[in-house]
């Protein structure tokens, strides 16, 4: 997924038959963005249900409103900002007034590589799964749809500073992650391998 | 974007941007749009929905009026009629006036709009929303967007002024539902004895 796979031009008559409310126009419109909203809600929300729930609200909000686009402006802007103020509705509604933050002690840097650039995807997932979601949202904005700090403040109702911060912090804790799963891998394999000698110790003391 | 440079350059780990946009994407499963089809079909109808809106801001307009009268009220837009006659007329120093007289107004429209924005963010991050004042304030946030999105894309000065005046309104209904929350949150009694006095001075 990338911000550029929102990027997907409408062409006019599609746009136009959709207006009229033309349904052969409405699911071509919804086939062509399925994919970038519900991976964009999922990586906001960490949830396939919600992310679910969230897209059909924002296709439903689309499609019903589709005749007040002017056509002047990108499309996909339009709906990639509904997907997003869905899911941050939903994320204020599941988890109270205020978002669950980062605490400050994760502000260590590192000098070590970067993990993410050798990690595998389903490692990197699973590590941006286990960041507080608000985090993870505002990682998801910064750097893969190219909002700005100032929209992501807006967005979300906190200053600059936050977004600025969630960004740096979000950063340095899915590092730690990613270096705990590097650690974790190599563990279990020695353990695993420890415990099949005991048992085998165990074993041939039993047959004795 | 002036503020991403920031981030991206003084955190070395900027790769990060590339490898989560190397992640796979995902798609809903099953398949949404035959449920997504029956609701639009369902919604054509007249919905009871349809009301929401309306009923949201009747009940939010007597506790709009405990707002801060100050704030809501700044940088009120002075277009004058006789302003108006003059946009609309071919002489060259009338015409010059009227442009004048429509960047002053874009001016004040930005200022309110920030005003209201600031307002807004700052009374959502302190009242709970009932669920259908959530409905209205996101039916709002996404019609703000959209205009925000024609106005990225605006290049005529009448067209971002018509847009403006329509973000300035939209915000306006915001803060009024956003406004009802944050009354009744911080103080049901006195909101309520408000609100009937408001009522009453209405009537």
């Amino acid at each position: 997924m990338t911000s550029a796979s929102f990027q997907i031009d409408v062409p006019d008559t599609v746009l136009a038959r959709a207006r009229r409310g033309e349904s052969g126009a409405l699911e071509q419109i919804y086939r062509a963005f399925e994919r970038p909203s519900y991976t964009l809600a999922l990586r906001m929300l960490g949830n396939a249900d919600s992310a679910r729930e969230t897209v059909q609200d924002a296709m439903l909000h689309l499609l019903e409103r589709i005749g007040q686009f002017r056509g002047d402006a990108p499309f996909w802007g339009w709906l990639r900002q509904i997907v997003v103020n869905q899911a941050l509705m939903r994320l204020r509604r599941e988890r109270g007034v205020s978002f669950e933050e980062l605490p400050d002690d994760d502000d260590a840097p590192s000098s070590a590589p970067a993990p993410w650039a050798v990690a595998e995807a389903r490692h990197l997932e699973h590590a941006l799964e286990r960041l507080p979601a608000l985090t993870r949202s505002v990682l998801w904005l910064f750097h893969v749809e190219e909002y700005t700090h100032q929209e992501i403040a807006t967005m979300t109702g906190k200053s600059v500073s936050f977004s600025k911060s969630q960004v740096l912090r979000g950063g340095i804790r899915l590092r730690a992650l990613l270096e705990r799963d590097t650690l974790d891998q190599s563990l279990p394999r020695n353990t695993m391998l420890d415990t099949q000698q005991e048992a085998a110790t165990c074993l041939t003391a039993a047959t004795q | 974007m002036p503020d991403r440079g920031d981030t991206v350059n003084a955190n070395p780990e900027h790769a990060l941007a590339q490898a989560l946009r190397a992640l796979p994407d995902a798609a809903p499963q099953p398949d949404l749009w035959p449920e997504l089809a029956q609701a639009l079909a369902s919604r054509r109808k007249p919905r009871a929905w349809h009301y929401a809106i309306p009923l949201a801001l009747a009940a939010g307009l007597a506790c709009a009026l405990l707002l801060p009268r100050g704030t809501l009220q700044l940088a009120q837009p002075e277009t004058t009629p006789h302003e108006t006659i003059a946009a609309s007329a071919p002489d060259p120093a009338a015409s010059h006036e009227a442009t004048s007289a429509n960047a002053d107004e874009l001016d004040n429209l930005h200022q309110r709009s920030q005003t209201l924005e600031r307002w807004i963010a700052a009374v959502a991050a302190r009242a709970p929303q009932d669920s259908r004042d959530l409905m209205a304030a996101v039916e709002m946030e996404d019609l703000i967007g959209l205009v925000d999105v024609q106005l990225g894309a605006v290049h005529d000065h009448n067209d971002a002024l018509s847009l403006w005046r329509q973000r300035v309104a939209l915000l306006e209904d915001l803060a009024t539902i956003r406004g009802s929350a944050f009354a009744i949150a911080s103080n049901d009694n006195e909101a309520a004895r408000a609100a009937a006095t408001s009522l009453d001075s209405i009537n």
